[in-house]
């Protein structure tokens, strides 16, 4: 399924993921129809723009998750977006692609997403990392005790690795890892982010009087 | 009259009031005529003339509040119909009745003239109305009244001029400051709309242009980059807004976003890196250096990796490539060769900031700065 509010790029997404061999189920150019098709065709993975017509690619990976829990969401947007991308990536988001990439790249991409891997830039670890600098530095511990999310050693270097535009396969080789070990830390990194999100928004729900 | 119906007239109530006044005007002018009838030497003459008074009064107050009356032919004529009643007196009334009285047909009534002109064309207009229906009125009375304190004909006259003129200009300028203000909210709307939807269009036109351009490869891929650049550039245009200094202190990440292109990938953290100004242009300058020397001597495929990281204490910029890598010795070659001028001179700019600069390289591996400096 393929979310994106400008027919042009909508279009060629779709297109190349057709060439690629994927069958496109949907496409959507919002928030609210992403929703909708999401819920009849359940798909596997939705490549995601970050700006739609009528809110965020962040809103829409929230409610596309909401009806379809198994979808994973690639998120497939312009480098500049960046608070952006690290809300879908909170909202459950386990993919960025920038739209300059190829359509080899993005093929690559979506088999990856679809077998639960993560997808990740440089420009995402950066941002990945700056977020569990900026919830260390601010909100170490807070009054109801939810943990922070903070990363490990091992997680921290390997995500300056990749923010330093190494790939898998070299981190691994540096740190005498296995390649699939690499992946499993960046993507905690990513759950971690997600499951502080959702408490956050729990606690938020329940502070709030929302939850009745 | 178009321009009554097209552009509300902004002096409208004023014009309306002022028929308000005429009208009263007129039954104070009935009245004077029914006290002073028996007084004037030709009756007949008199009532005949004040009927023309009436019918007159009726068709400007029918005129102006249509609109086609507002303009200066109509109240040249109304000025012209006033004084000629006004002369009149020395026809129905003896000169000494001129004399003991006000001028006929009553000075409130002319003041009428005074008020349209006014309204018509500002406080100097109106106050050149009521000169000329009191000189109308002196010529009357053959002598002109320096005792203001009995006659304040004239002071009255003035003062309505000078008074509805100065409103009417008033509302009229607030109406007309209202319309530029207003055209001008619009015209920012509607150009912001535009400049939302064409930097949009184009460049996720450019974006498009730029990806299937790198597929086809060959000339098309030159095209590619020039598309790719462009884009970039109406990213950064309209994004710019945070570039600029935040007060003393300037963000890190915005300066290093600037290099971002095909072959360098630049990653920030989401929130602002603030430094001071001088600091973070000058780790901002180091940085560039290192990516001029990438450009430089890593290979023409060579991609370049720049990553920030707020450590709170430190902020570290790292500029990595995957080029060639500088073999062993070659360094010591080329300070022999005197070309080590871009690594002194980021070493150099590190130091004076306080900070420290770290140079990793092997042979087929690319090299990595690390550049950190201490916040302050």
């Amino acid at each position: 399924m393929v979310v994106d509010d400008h027919p042009i790029w909508r279009d060629a997404v779709a297109r190349d993921l057709a060439e690629g061999g994927f069958t496109v189920v949907a496409t959507a150019d919002g928030v609210a129809s992403a929703r909708r098709r999401a819920a009849v065709v359940l798909p596997d993975v939705v490549v995601m723009d970050m700006r739609l017509s009528d809110g965020d690619g962040a809103q829409a990976t929230a409610e596309v998750l909401a009806v379809s829990p198994s979808s994973r969401i690639l998120v497939l947007s312009a480098s500049d977006e960046r608070e952006d991308v690290l809300e879908a990536v909170k909202a459950g988001a386990t993919g960025y692609l920038v739209k300059s990439a190829s359509k080899q790249e993005l093929g690559d991409a979506v088999w990856a997403t679809a077998e639960g891997r993560a997808v990740f830039t440089p420009g995402l670890a950066g941002l990945v990392l700056g977020e569990y600098r900026r919830i260390a530095q601010t909100g170490t511990t807070d009054s109801a005790g939810t943990p922070t999310p903070s990363l490990t050693e091992r997680e921290t270097e390997i995500l300056r690795h990749v923010a330093k535009g190494l790939t898998a396969k070299q981190i691994a080789t540096r740190l005498s890892l296995s390649h699939r070990t690499v992946e499993n830390h960046v993507q905690a990194t990513f759950r971690k982010l997600q499951v502080a999100n959702r408490v956050e928004l729990a606690r938020y729900a329940i502070e709030h009087g929302l939850d009745e | 009259m178009l321009t009554a119906v097209n552009q509300p007239d902004p002096a409208t109530p004023l014009w309306r009031a002022a028929q308000v006044f005429r009208l009263l005007s007129c039954i104070y002018a009935l009245g004077f005529q029914i006290a002073v009838n028996s007084e004037l030497d030709r009756r007949a003459i008199g009532w005949t003339l004040f009927a023309v008074l009436l019918a007159w009064s009726a068709l400007c107050a029918f005129a102006y509040l249509r609109g086609f009356g507002r303009r200066a032919a109509w109240v040249v004529a109304e000025i012209v119909v006033v004084v000629a009643l006004i002369l009149s007196t020395e026809f129905v009334a003896s000169d000494q009745w001129a004399f003991d009285n006000q001028s006929w047909p009553t000075t409130l009534w002319a003041t009428n003239a005074t008020i349209s002109a006014a309204i018509l064309s500002g406080p100097i207009a109106g106050m050149l109305a009521g000169v000329a229906v009191m000189i109308a009125s002196t010529i009357v009375k053959g002598f002109i009244n320096y005792d203001l304190g009995r006659n304040a004909t004239i002071v009255i006259e003035l003062a309505v001029g000078l008074a509805v003129g100065m409103a009417a200009q008033t509302a009229r300028r607030a109406h007309a400051e209202l319309e530029q203000a207003a055209r001008l909210a619009a015209s920012h709307q509607e150009r912001e709309r535009l400049s939302r939807q064409v930097h949009d269009g184009a460049i996720q036109v450019l974006a498009l242009v730029s990806r299937r351009g790198r597929e086809i490869g060959g000339d098309t891929a030159e095209l590619a980059e020039l598309a790719g650049e462009q884009e970039r550039a109406l990213r950064r245009l309209v994004s710019s807004a945070d570039e600029t200094p935040v007060g003393e202190e300037t963000d890190v990440g915005a300066l290093l976003r600037k290099r971002a292109s095909d072959l360098v990938s630049v990653s920030v953290p989401a929130e602002p890196v603030l430094l001071d100004t001088a600091t973070a242009g000058e780790l901002y300058a180091a940085a560039v250096n290192a990516l001029d020397n990438v450009a430089a001597h890593a290979g023409p495929e060579a991609r370049a990796y720049v990553l920030l990281e707020d450590l709170g204490d430190t902020v570290t910029v790292s500029i990595r490539d995957d080029g060639v890598g500088i073999a062993e010795g070659r360094l010591e070659e080329a300070v022999g060769e005197g070309r080590v001028g871009v690594a002194k001179s980021i070493v150099g700019r590190m130091d004076w900031l306080g900070g420290s600069a770290k140079l990793t390289t092997a042979p087929g591996c690319g090299t990595e700065w690390e550049l950190t400096v201490p916040r302050r």
